[in-house]
């Protein structure tokens, strides 16, 4: 179905009830004095977002707004996820101290306004709305790294996520253009069409791609487009470093996904999901290269990391080069791996990210030295939950991390891209000693005499369990989650 | 097509030529007699007082970003002004909405401070 | 008509890319990343002469876009410039460049 403008909204009342909640958190910031409230208000708005985009799950797919954008159990999918970050983030800024120091206000208009950039990554079905999405995201993305008050780190980083972005999306854009002349249209279905007539200059075509590509790729930390990240999550508030890690990540790979596959393959057999690389594009041995290097690259630079924010940095490039993987195959098993592994992932990282909040807001430190002998200076309960994540991050057995890998080496190797599958058991090896050399530092080392107890941060403890308890038992149940990621694949193919 | 804008290249040539021409020579042949008097900015004026180069204020740089954000609103108004007949009523409500979103960004930013001057 | 649009579009493109990765002064970078849209903008206007009018609406969101990402990195340069009295990248040191 294609619809029209105003027969949009009524399939649109996810994005409303989000667009309506930052209106009116802009207008309750100039009038109201306890901005602490407008926190729970945000909380509200995006679980009655999360409840309407449950509710929409399942419906026939259909093109809103002259085929601006997609509403499809694929983009539905990322929308939860976004909105589980953003509830995620919301709650863990509610008890950070950092957090307390900006403007709370604008704050949450500015992460709101980000989660809702994510939504339209997701949905784009046309290269206008997938820029537009994009930028949404990365501009409120730079403000709120730089937002720190009398924080030279914050300022810094914010001004190398700028420039970095600006040359990513300029460099994206680039692409686009060449992309418009060749095919004729921003339009993915149009695209298609004119790419499997074979038409335009094949070189011209292939860079465009590449340009594209590191448009996409640095949204999703992706070597070689990386090198923002690390600045950025240690310079940025915890809770927001938390909130991009994942879904920045999220929003990175359903953009990825909705354009390599829907504009640039052709659907193989109906029913059975396997697709083709249109034969101008053979991108597979790019993208193959390209998440060899992101791995191997984000977990060597984080084997000598002394600052834990900078170490999950790494790890987080490290994880988008995992994620990588089951683009390549083109089929449905590789995307359903990338799609739980996504949830997976937001669900251990930003446990982790709580736990470094708790400690940071304890001590006001985030370095290696603060997590000494965590467990035994009134911490016990974060330092195992810290353990649970980090281990589930490395990929080991009980936890949700370990079955989110296997899925996804699985579909690599039953492609037969047996070089990617040994390059990525390697890499989990080298990343346990990283991982465990925090897990050892928290439970085995002694506190120094001048570390003194730390007090948990009370509101934290309930999300942390939650996390917690979801990493364990997506590890040991994970079916109705595979379900549900099977479930999400029904694109809105041209 | 290109003969058609030959005299205009033509024109730039010879003024450019002239132009140097005439500041070399007088840079050549005039006789070189410096006195302090003559080498201050303004020979019979006041005495200028610090350096010219002075920082601007950083009030000018918060008017200079509202303004390129409110300048493109003109972006968008154009082409729907031009079309306004073959747009119609659609279009006018279409734009009174982006218009009304504008002015709720103004109004906010009136409101946090920041058009105050001090 | 289109070749050489496009040729004069790649130029604008590469001095702005080259004029990021040399240039030193976070103002004049931020400058060249506009030429590398405006580069885009041309491009665009150059296909949209003979593929279809979608490319000029396209124009005027980058131009858009441009504008906020210029309001957004005149604020953070200014809040840079207001802890270290320079904009100059060389002297932010306390991440890794």
């Amino acid at each position: 179905m294609d619809l029209g403008n105003v027969a949009s909204l009524s399939l649109f009342y996810p994005e409303i009830v989000l667009a309506g909640t930052i209106l009116v958190l802009t207008i309750l910031d100039l009038v109201v004095a306890n901005k602490r409230a407008m926190a729970y208000l945000g909380l509200a708005g995006c679980l009655v977002a999360l409840g309407a985009t449950v509710d929409l799950y399942g419906t026939e797919p259909t093109l809103l707004f002259h085929r601006m954008v997609a509403l499809d159990n694929f983009s539905l999918f990322f929308k939860v996820v976004t909105l589980a970050a953003l509830v995620g983030a919301i709650w863990m800024s509610i008890g950070s101290g950092e957090v307390r120091q900006v403007h709370l206000g604008e704050y949450y208009i500015v992460l709101l306004t980000c989660g809702f950039g994510m939504f339209f990554m997701a949905s784009a079905n046309n290269l206008l709305m997938a820029y537009l999405g994009l930028e949404l995201v990365s501009l409120t993305s730079y403000i709120l790294t730089g937002m720190l008050p009398h924080n030279r780190r914050s300022a810094e980083a914010a001004l190398k996520y700028l420039i970095y972005g600006g040359v990513a999306s300029g460099t994206m854009i680039y692409g686009m253009s060449w992309v418009f002349g060749m095919a004729g249209s921003l339009d993915y279905a149009t695209i298609n069409a004119a790419m499997a007539e074979g038409g335009g200059n094949q070189i011209a075509l292939f860079m465009a791609f590449v340009f594209i590509l590191a448009g996409f790729g640095y949204k999703m930390a992706f070597a070689p487009f990386h090198m923002w990240s690390p600045d950025v999550y240690q310079g940025a508030p915890t809770p927001f470093t938390g909130f991009l890690s994942v879904a920045s990540n999220a929003a990175g790979v359903a953009i990825l996904i909705r354009f390599f596959y829907p504009a640039v393959s052709t659907l193989g057999q109906e029913g059975a999901w396997a697709f083709q690389a249109l034969p101008a594009l053979q991108w597979t041995d790019l993208l193959v290269a390209l998440s060899i290097i992101t791995m191997t690259w984000g977990n060597l630079s984080a084997l000598n990391q002394r600052n834990v924010k900078r170490l999950l940095a790494y790890s987080g490039i490290a994880h988008a080069g995992y994620i990588m993987m089951g683009l390549v195959v083109l089929n449905n098993d590789g995307l359903n791996a990338m799609l739980f592994y996504v949830v997976v992932y937001l669900i251990m990282n930003l446990g982790a990210f709580l736990v470094v909040m708790i400690v940071a807001n304890a001590t006001g430190r985030e370095d290696m030295d603060a997590y000494r002998g965590l467990a035994w200076r009134g911490a016990a309960f974060p330092a195992v939950c810290m353990m649970v994540f980090l281990a589930s991050l490395t990929g080991l057995p009980p936890m949700a991390g370990f079955i989110g890998k296997l899925l996804l080496v699985a579909a690599i190797i039953e492609g037969q891209f047996y070089v990617l599958a040994v390059v990525a058991m390697i890499n989990t090896v080298v990343s346990l000693y990283y991982y465990w050399r925090i897990v050892k530092t928290m439970f085995l080392d002694e506190p120094a005499p001048e570390d003194g107890p730390v007090a948990a941060t009370a509101s934290a403890m309930p999300l942390l369990g939650a996390l917690m308890v979801l990493t364990i038992v997506l590890g040991v149940y994970w079916a109705p989650l595979l379900d549900y990621t099977t479930g999400s694949l029904g694109f809105f193919m041209p | 097509m290109s003969d058609a804008y030959l005299p205009i290249l033509l024109i730039f040539g010879v003024s450019a030529l002239n132009a140097v021409f005439m500041v070399a020579l007088s840079h050549i042949l005039n006789p070189r007699r410096p006195t302090p008097q003559k080498a201050m900015p303004y020979e019979s004026g006041m005495i200028p007082l610090g350096d010219t180069r002075a920082r601007f204020s950083v009030k000018f740089y918060l008017v200079a970003i509202s303004f390129i954000v409110f300048d493109l609103e003109a972006v968008f108004l154009i082409p729907w002004a031009v079309e306004m007949r073959a747009l119609g009523w659609s279009g006018f409500v279409a734009a009174s909405i982006f218009v009304a979103v504008l002015t709720a960004g103004l109004v906010y930013e009136w409101k946090k401070g920041g058009l105050d001057w001090d | 008509m289109l070749t050489e649009a496009l040729t004069t579009s790649a130029l604008l493109f590469v001095i702005g890319t080259f004029g990021v990765l040399v240039r030193r002064n976070a103002i004049i970078m931020f400058l060249c990343i506009e030429l590398q849209l405006n580069a885009v903008n041309l491009a665009l206007v150059a296909f949209s002469r003979y593929v279809g009018v979608e490319g000029q609406v396209f124009v005027f969101f980058v131009m858009t876009v441009a504008a906020a990402e210029a309001a957004v990195g005149l604020a953070i340069i200014i809040s840079i410039f207001r802890h270290y009295r320079t904009v100059n990248v060389d002297n932010f040191n306390l991440l890794k460049w």
